[in-house]
C-alpha cells in the first residue's frame, strides 16, 4: 500500500516561489506559463516565442524564424512575424497570503468604519464610549431633577470635557491630558490624584473639599469615589486611606512640628494603641462609683424585681443602637440609693440636681412635713409636724447637724429598713450627698456640690455601634469588675479590638469601620 | 505505481572519448614527442594501449596569448602538457578573484541590506542590464565548441604579479587531477600559438600505472609538493622525527578509486534506483589480510559489512579520516592471533587515498604512538554461527540506522551545509523560502522539497559540498570557493548559462533559471533565445548573520549542518 | 527532542516567575493613582513587541536575531500578556460597550495564538508520521495529475471495462474533483477512503484480469489523492488560524490606540 504523495515535478528551470503574491491560472492544471504573472496579478503571457526575422545576404524580405525554447513549433511564425501559438491569457490566483493580507486590511478598514460610525454619531457614542454604568446616585430621574437645579446635564460632558465633542475634540483633550501621554515620572509619582475639572462638576452638588483633617492635601473625589463601576458607587477602601496614610514621608510632611503622625497600614498591626491609653487618661468625672462592688459585691441588693444588678441595669442602648444613653440619677440610681433623709418619713425625698435646692428644702421642713400632713389628710396637721421634728431632733440633733449629716456623712449604717429585697442594719437609707458627690463646704449658704461630667465618647474619631456587639458579654471588652475607682477608663485597648477585627479574627477591619474620611456635616446640598 | 525500470547499461570506460575529433594524424604528432616517444608500449596491456588511451582520454587544445588554462581554486579533472609554445603561472600572491570571474567577498553594505525593504515586488530573476554589461576584467571568446576566456589588461597583471614562464614539455595540473584537490595557481597562454595536450585523469591513471618514467615523476612531485606537509598535519604522525616522516612519506602508496567524474552517472542510477554498495568499488575486502592504513585524502568512502547476502553500511569517511589502523595495531600488539580486515572499504563515487604499507606502520608509526592513542584491540566473539566481526561503534548510535542508510543512498555525507529540515517540527511555512527570496532579489534559491527519511527532510538546497562535482568544468570560472569560508557560490555576472554545473550536481541544488529585466520580460540573445544563468543557493555569503532560511525558521525545524561527520546531525536530532 | 524540553522548561520557568513578580509588583503599586496607564502603556508595549515579529518574519535579511528565539518570546510573552491583561483590568470584567469590544478583541486574539501554538506544535507531526510531501501551492496540479490519471485509466481510450467506467462516473470523478474531507481529515478519519476502497475491492468481484490490474492502479490512485487532501487540510489548518490572529490582532491594535486616545482625552486632568 503506497500512502507516498506523487512525487510532484519540479520544473528544473525554476523554484517554488511562495513569496509571490500570484499564481498563474494554469498552473492548479500543472502547466503555469513560463511567463508568470507579474506583482500586481495580470497576465503576461503573450505567445510561445517571439520570433526573429532572418534577412540572408541578397535576400530582401527576410524569413521569420521560430525561437521557441526547446523545439521549433511545427507550423512556424505567422507572416507577419507573430508567434501562431498563443497562450491562452488567464487570470492569476492570489495566494493564501494575498487573501490573509487582504482580511487583515478589511479587519482595519472594518474597525476604522465602526469607530468612525459610532464615534460620529453624538447619542451612540456616549453610550458606546461609556466604561461602565453610572452609580444611580448620578442617574436617574432623582438626580436629573437635582441636575436641572444645578445646570448640569447628565451627558458625558456634565463631567468630562471631551464629552462634548467629536472625534477630533477627544483627540485634542487627550493631547491635553494631565499626566501626559509620556509622563511617566508623573504615573510613578505616588501623590493623591490632585482636584481635576470633574472635581468641579462634583462641587455643583457637594460641599467642596470637606476633610478629616485641615492639613491634609486636596484630594480629588475621584480618587476614592469610582464612578462607572455600576449601580453603587466603589466604596473608598483602605488602599486609599494607606495611600496617605501607609507612606512615611507623607505622614512625615503632614506631621505638625514634634509629633510624629504613626504610619498605618492595617489594624491589626501598626494601628497605633489607643491614645487614653498610651496617654494614661482618667476620667475626670467626680461622682464617686465603684463598678467592682455593684457587680460583685455581696451587700449590694437585688433589684426590686428580684434580679441581680448588671450592667445593663445602668447602660442602655440609645435609640440607634449605637451608644449607651446616659446613666441618670432618676433612672438608674434611685432604686437603690433612695434620698429618704427621715427613716420614719419615706414619703419625703430630698430633691437631687441642686444643693441649693436641698439647703432649702431642709430649712423648710415643718412645711414639707405639713404639706405632706394635708396630702395624707392627716386630721391633726400640727400635731404630725411637731411629732416628726421631734423624732429627728432626736435622732439628728440641731437642724444644722442634720444639713451637715446630710450633705457631707459618707456612713452607710444606719436603722433598719428595708431597701429593695434587702433588709436589715447592712445600709443607711441615705447616707448623705458625698457617698457619691464631691461636696464642698462653703461659708455661706449652702455647700458646693461639683457637678457630675460623664463624657460621652471617649474616641472621638471613632465609630462604634453596641447593637451590632451584642452577641458579646460587656465584660469581654469592658473590664468593669476590676475597676474599683471612677477614674478609671473601662474601654478594651486595641488589642482587645483586634482578636476579632483583624485578618485572623475574620471580621472586617477596613480603615472605614471605625473612621470617616469627611467631617461629619456633609451632606448634598 | 510502479514505474517500469529503466534498463541502462553501465557506462564503459571508453563509451565517450574526451575528444571524439581527435585524428590518427594527431595521435602520430604525439606518439612521436616526449614524453610519449620514450614511452614502452609494449608494456601497456592489449585492451589499453598507449595508442588508444592517448585516442580517448585526452585533446589537443589551442591557446592565445592570455587565455587562461586553469584558474587556481578550481577544480579539474585533468592534467595538461605544453606541446608547443609557452604558459605562465602565476605565483603567490595569487590573483584577485574579480579577475578570475569571481565574486568578489564581502557582506552587502547597509543601503544594500535595506535597499532589501523595497525589492519586494520586483519581477522574479530580475537582471539589471548595466550590471550583466560591467567588465569584469576579463572577456571571453567563443571558438567552435568551447569558451576561451582571457585576462585583459594583462600588461598589468604582468606587472603586478610575480610569474613563471613554463615551455614545451612541461606537465601540469597533475596533482589536482589525480588527487581531486584544488588547483593551486592559476596558468594562462603566453604566447598566441600555445599548443597543450589536455589528459582527463582515467587517461593519466593508466599512464602512470604501465609507464615507469611517469609514474616516478608524479610521484616526486606528489610527494614534493604535498606529501610531507599533509602528513606532518595528520594526527597519527604527531610522534615521528622530521626524517622519519621522510621515510614514511617515501614508501607512501596512493591510489585513487571510483569516477571522477560521478555525478552525472550517478544521477542515472540514483533515477534508475540500481545505487547498492555492493557495486562500488573495493578498496579493502572483509577478511583479507591488512595491507596497509587507509588514510582518506579526497572523497567520501563507505564502510560495511557483510549481512547475510547483502552488506550492510555502517559508517562513512571522508578525508583525513583512517581505516584499518584497529586491525594492523591488533596484530602488532598480539602477534600470535593475527585477525584479518574486520569491515570492507568501498569508494562511493571518488576517493583519493593513502596507504600506509603494514609494514612501515609496524616499524616506524606504531612505535611511536603513546599506548592511549592506541585503538583497543579487536576481541573475537565466537558463536555457534562461526567468528562474528565486532560492529563498528558509532555512525549507527549517532543516528541510527535507517537515517545513515537515508544518508549514504543519496550520497549527503559530501555536504558541509546540507538544509536539513524536521518534518516533526515544520509548519510548512515556506519563511525559510521567503526569507531565502528577500536576501536574494525576491528570488528564492532552493526548494523546500527533497528526499526523505522519516521525519527529517534533505532539502534541494546547495550542500556546498566537501567534493564540489559542480565545480568541475566551468568554462568562466563563475562557480568557486567564496576564498573566506568555502562556500561555492556562482558569480551571475560571468555565468554564461552552459549547465555545466547544473549537469553535474547529483543533488538537484541547481537550477537554471531565465532571467528578466526590470520590466519582467525575460532577457534575450540575438537569437531570441532567453538567457539563462545558474543559481543556487550560496549560504546568504552576503548578509550579515548567516543562512536566511535558518534564521527564519520560527520553529527551530531547520538548519543548515555538516554532514561531513555525524556529530552535528547527532547533536541536532537528540541533543 | 531534548533541545525544545529544555526551551520549554526554562520558557516555563520564565513566565511562572515573570507572574509571580507582575503579582508582587501589582499589590506593591496597584494603589498608585495613576496606576492603570502604567500597567496600559505596559502592556500595549508588550503588545506591540508581539506584533513587531510579524514584522520580523518580512525582514529576514536584517540580522535581527532567529526567528526561533522570536517565537519563543511571542509564545512565553504572548501568555504573560494575558497576565498583564488581568492586571490592567485590576481582575475585573469590563463593562461598557468599548472596553467590552476591545476585551473580546484581545480574548480572540490570544486565544487563537494558543489554538495556533497547539496546531504548529502537533500537525506537522500527523503530516510525517502519514509520509509524503506536497508544497501547499502545488496541491491543484497534483491533483489535476491524479485525476488526469484516473480519468485516463477509467474513461481513456484503452479503457473497456464498463464497470470500471460506470463505477467512476458514479464514485470516483466526484472523489478526484476537488479537496474532499477537510474535516475528517482534521479529526484523522479515513472512513471516507476506506469505503471507497472497500467498493473498489468489491468491483473485484465483476471483472476480469485486466480489469483488475486497473482497478488496483486506480486504488493507489485513490490513496495518494486521499493522502493529498489529507495534506491540504491539514497545510490549510495551518495557515488558517493566522487568518484569525493576524487580522484581529490589527484590529485590536486600532481599537487600543482609540482606547488610549478616550482614556487620556476622559482623564480627569483635562483641563
Amino acid at each position: 500500500m503506497s500512502e507516498q504523495l506523487p512525487a510532484p515535478d519540479f520544473d528544473a528551470q525554476n523554484y517554488a516561489r511562495p513569496n509571490q503574491n500570484w499564481v498563474c491560472g494554469h498552473a492548479c492544471e500543472g502547466q503555469p506559463c513560463r511567463h508568470g504573472p507579474d506583482s500586481k496579478g495580470r497576465c503576461r503571457a503573450t505567445a510561445e516565442c517571439k520570433p526573429v526575422l532572418e534577412t540572408k545576404p541578397g535576400e530582401t524580405k527576410g524569413r521569420w524564424r521560430c525561437t521557441r525554447p526547446g523545439e521549433p513549433c511545427e507550423s512556424g511564425p505567422m507572416p507577419d512575424g507573430s508567434c501562431c501559438r498563443p497562450i491562452s491569457k488567464c487570470s492569476p490566483v492570489p495566494t493564501l497570503r494575498v487573501w490573509r493580507r487582504r482580511a487583515t486590511l478589511a479587519v482595519i478598514a472594518a474597525s476604522f468604519a465602526v469607530l468612525l460610525v459610532l464615534l460620529g454619531n453624538p447619542s451612540w457614542r456616549n453610550n458606546f464610549i461609556s466604561p461602565g454604568e453610572i452609580s444611580s446616585a448620578h442617574s436617574g430621574e432623582a438626580f436629573a431633577a437635582l441636575a436641572a437645579t444645578n445646570r448640569l446635564n447628565q451627558n458625558c460632558g456634565a463631567c468630562h470635557v471631551a464629552g462634548n465633542s467629536g472625534p477630533n475634540g477627544m483627540v485634542k483633550a487627550a493631547l491635553s491630558a494631565e499626566p501626559g501621554f509620556f509622563e511617566f515620572n508623573k504615573f510613578l509619582d505616588a501623590h493623591a490624584a490632585a482636584p481635576t475639572a470633574i472635581d468641579g462638576s462634583c462641587e455643583q452638588c457637594h460641599v467642596a473639599h470637606n476633610f478629616h483633617q485641615p492639613n491634609a492635601a486636596a484630594v480629588s473625589c475621584a480618587f476614592c469615589h469610582a464612578e462607572h463601576q455600576g449601580k453603587l458607587m466603589a466604596a473608598a477602601t483602605d488602599a486609599d486611606c494607606v495611600f496617605c496614610h501607609g507612606d512615611t514621608v507623607k505622614m512625615a510632611a503632614a506631621s505638625t512640628a514634634g509629633s510624629v503622625v504613626p504610619v498605618i497600614h492595617h489594624f491589626a498591626e501598626d494601628h497605633p494603641q489607643f491614645r487614653f491609653i498610651t496617654e494614661k487618661w482618667r476620667d475626670p468625672d467626680t461622682l464617686k462609683f465603684n463598678h467592682a462592688l455593684h457587680l460583685m459585691g455581696a451587700t449590694i441588693p437585688n433589684l426590686p424585681g428580684g434580679a441581680k444588678l448588671d450592667c445593663a441595669f445602668c447602660h442602655q442602648l440609645d435609640a440607634a443602637g449605637a451608644f449607651m444613653k446616659p446613666v441618670a440619677f432618676e433612672n438608674n440610681c434611685r432604686v437603690c440609693h433612695s434620698l429618704q433623709f427621715d427613716p420614719e418619713t419615706p414619703q419625703l425625698q430630698l430633691p437631687h440636681g441642686s444643693a441649693e435646692f436641698v439647703t432649702a428644702f431642709l430649712r423648710s421642713l415643718p412645711k414639707q412635713y405639713a404639706d405632706l400632713a394635708a396630702k395624707k389628710n392627716q386630721p391633726d396637721a400640727n400635731t404630725y409636724v411637731q411629732q416628726k421634728l421631734v423624732a429627728l431632733r432626736t435622732q439628728f440633733g440641731s437642724g444644722d447637724d442634720l444639713e451637715r449629716r446630710i450633705f457631707f456623712s459618707t456612713e452607710t449604717f444606719g436603722p433598719d429598713t428595708q431597701v429593695g429585697t434587702l433588709s436589715g442594719s447592712t445600709r443607711a437609707l441615705f447616707p448623705g450627698c458625698e457617698l457619691c458627690h464631691e461636696v464642698k463646704s462653703s461659708e455661706a449658704g449652702s455647700p458646693a456640690i461639683t457637678k457630675p461630667i460623664m463624657p460621652e465618647r471617649w474616641l472621638a474619631q471613632a465609630k462604634f455601634n453596641h447593637a451590632k456587639h451584642a452577641n458579646i458579654s460587656c465584660g469581654q471588652c469592658h473590664d468593669a469588675v476590676h475597676s474599683k475607682d471612677t477614674a478609671d477608663i473601662l474601654l478594651p485597648a486595641k488589642e482587645t479590638c483586634a482578636t476579632c477585627h483583624s485578618p485572623r479574627g475574620g471580621v472586617v477591619d477596613t480603615c472605614a469601620t471605625c473612621h470617616t474620611y469627611h467631617n461629619a456635616a456633609v451632606a448634598a446640598r | 505505481m510502479p514505474a517500469a525500470p529503466t534498463i541502462l547499461e553501465r557506462p564503459q570506460r571508453w563509451d565517450a572519448a574526451f575528444d571524439p575529433d581527435m585524428t590518427d594524424a594527431a595521435l602520430d604528432r604525439l606518439l612521436a614527442t616526449a614524453p610519449f616517444r620514450d614511452m614502452d608500449a609494449e608494456k601497456f596491456p592489449k585492451r589499453t594501449p598507449l595508442r588508444e588511451i592517448l585516442r580517448n582520454d585526452s585533446r589537443i587544445r589551442r591557446f592565445r596569448q592570455g587565455e587562461i588554462i586553469v584558474r587556481q581554486g578550481d577544480y579539474g579533472t585533468s592534467a595538461f602538457l605544453i606541446l608547443r609554445g609557452a604558459t605562465r603561472v602565476v605565483l603567490k600572491p595569487h590573483l584577485p578573484p574579480a579577475l578570475l570571474g569571481r565574486q568578489s567577498p564581502g557582506k552587502k553594505g547597509f543601503f544594500r541590506t535595506l535597499a532589501q525593504l523595497w525589492n519586494g515586488s520586483r519581477p522574479a530573476e530580475t537582471f539589471s542590464r548595466t550590471r550583466l554589461r560591467q567588465a569584469a576584467g576579463l572577456g571571453a571568446r567563443q571558438t567552435k565548441n568551447e569558451v576561451h576566456v582571457f585576462l585583459q589588461d594583462l600588461p598589468r597583471v604582468m606587472d603586478e604579479h610575480r610569474t613563471e614562464q613554463m615551455t614545451g614539455g612541461d606537465f601540469f595540473g597533475e596533482i589536482a587531477a589525480l588527487s581531486r584537490m584544488a588547483r593551486t595557481s592559476t596558468i594562462f597562454a603566453d604566447s598566441d600559438d600555445a599548443e597543450l595536450l589536455e589528459i582527463r585523469w582515467q587517461g593519466l591513471r593508466d599512464l602512470m600505472k604501465y609507464d615507469d618514467a611517469l609514474r616516478t615523476h608524479v610521484n616526486k612531485i606528489y610527494r614534493e609538493r604535498a606529501l610531507s606537509s599533509y602528513l606532518n598535519a595528520t594526527p597519527m604522525f604527531q610522534h615521528l622525527t622530521k626524517e622519519q616522516v621522510d621515510r614514511v612519506a617515501e614508501q607512501i602508496e596512493f591510489a585513487t578509486y571510483g569516477d571522477y567524474d560521478w555525478s552525472g552517472e550517478y544521477k542515472r542510477l540514483a533515477q534508475s534506483g540500481s545505487v547498492q554498495p555492493e557495486k562500488e568499488p573495493v578498496i579493502a575486502q572483509e577478511g583479507d589480510y591488512p595491507n596497509g592504513v587507509v588514510l582518506l585524502r579526497a572523497g567520501f568512502a563507505r564502510i560495511s559489512q557483510k549481512l547475510g547476502g547483502g552488506e550492510r553500511t555502517l559508517n562513512y569517511i571522508g578525508a583525513g579520516q583512517l581505516f584499518g589502523l584497529r586491525e594492523i595495531s591488533h596484530n602488532w600488539r598480539n602477534k600470535d592471533s593475527p585477525v584479518n580486515l574486520q569491515f570492507s572499504l568501498r569508494a562511493i563515487g571518488y576517493t583519493h587515498l593513502l596507504i600506509v604499507p603494514t609494514r612501515v606502520m609496524e616499524e616506524i608509526v606504531l612505535p611511536s604512538l603513546p599506548k592511549n592513542e592506541l585503538p583497543e584491540a579487536i576481541e573475537i566473539v565466537k558463536d555457534e554461527l562461526g567468528s562474528q566481526p565486532v560492529a563498528e561503534k558509532g555512525a549507527r548510535e549517532k543516528v541510527g540506522a535507517e537515517i545513515l542508510e537515508f544518508l549514504t543512498e543519496n550520497r549527503l555525507f559530501n555536504a558541509t551545509a546540507s538544509m536539513v529540515i524536521d518534518l516533526d517540527r515544520c509548519t510548512r511555512c515556506d519563511d525559510c523560502v521567503r526569507a531565502c527570496a528577500s536576501t536574494h532579489d525576491n528570488n528564492p534559491r532552493f526548494l523546500r522539497h527533497g528526499p526523505t527519511s522519516g521525519s527529517l527532510m534533505v532539502a534541494n538546497a546547495c550542500l556546498h559540498c566537501a567534493d564540489p562535482v559542480c565545480m568541475i568544468g566551468c568554462p568562466t570560472g563563475a562557480i568557486h570557493r567564496e576564498s573566506f569560508a568555502g562556500q561555492v557560490v556562482i558569480n551571475p555576472d560571468t555565468c554564461i548559462g552552459c549547465k555545466a554545473c547544473f549537469n553535474n550536481c547529483p543533488y538537484d541544488a541547481i537550477r537554471m533559471v531565465e532571467i528578466r529585466d526590470e520590466t519582467g520580460e525575460f532577457m534575450v540573445d540575438q537569437e531570441m533565445k532567453p538567457i539563462a544563468k545558474a543559481t543556487k543557493c550560496d549560504l546568504c555569503v552576503e548578509s550579515h548573520g548567516g543562512p536566511a532560511c535558518e534564521r527564519a525558521c520560527p520553529h527551530g525545524a531547520l538548519t543548515r549542518i555538516n554532514l561531513n561527520n555525524l556529530d552535528a546531525l547527532s547533536k541536532w536530532l537528540k541533543p | 527532542m531534548k533541545r525544545f524540553r529544555r526551551q520549554f522548561f526554562l520558557g516555563m520557568l520564565a513566565l511562572i516567575a515573570a507572574t509571580m513578580a507582575a503579582l508582587w509588583l501589582h499589590k506593591r503599586f496597584c494603589a498608585l493613582p495613576d496606576y492603570a496607564f502604567l500597567t496600559g502603556w505596559i502592556l500595549f508595549a508588550v503588545m506591540l513587541v508581539l506584533t513587531f515579529f510579524n514584522a520580523r518574519k518580512k525582514l529576514p535579511f536584517l540580522a535581527l536575531g532567529k526567528a526561533e528565539t522570536w517565537l519563543q518570546i511571542h509564545i512565553y510573552l504572548g501568555f504573560f500578556t494575558v497576565v498583564l491583561f488581568l492586571i490592567h483590568l485590576n481582575f475585573r470584567a469590563p463593562h461598557g460597550w468599548f472596553e467590552i469590544t476591545l476585551a473580546w478583541l484581545f480574548a480572540l486574539v490570544s486565544a487563537s495564538g494558543v489554538v495556533g501554538l497547539f496546531f504548529s506544535r502537533t500537525l506537522p507531526r500527523r503530516l510525517a508520521t502519514r509520509g509524503g510531501e506536497a508544497i501547499f501551492e502545488k496541491i491543484p496540479a497534483l491533483r489535476h495529475a491524479l485525476k488526469t490519471g484516473a480519468e485516463n485509466l477509467a474513461l481513456g481510450k484503452e479503457a473497456k471495462s464498463p464497470v470500471i467506467a460506470e463505477f467512476y462516473t458514479r464514485q470516483l470523478a466526484p472523489f478526484f474533483e476537488g479537496p474532499k474531507n477537510f474535516w475528517l481529515h482534521t479529526f484523522e478519519s479515513r472512513r471516507p477512503v476506506s469505503a471507497l476502497l472497500a467498493e473498489l475491492d468489491d468491483l473485484r468481484r465483476f471483472t476480469n484480469e485486466a480489469e483488475r490490474a486497473t482497478l488496483d492502479k486506480l486504488a493507489a490512485l485513490v490513496r495518494q489523492k486521499d493522502g493529498l487532501d489529507y495534506h491540504r487540510a491539514l497545510q490549510l489548518t495551518l495557515k488558517l488560524w493566522l487568518f484569525v490572529h493576524i487580522p484581529l490582532t490589527y484590529g485590536l491594535l486600532v481599537f487600543t490606540v482609540l482606547h488610549i486616545v478616550l482614556v487620556f482625552g476622559f482623564s480627569g486632568g483635562v483641563q
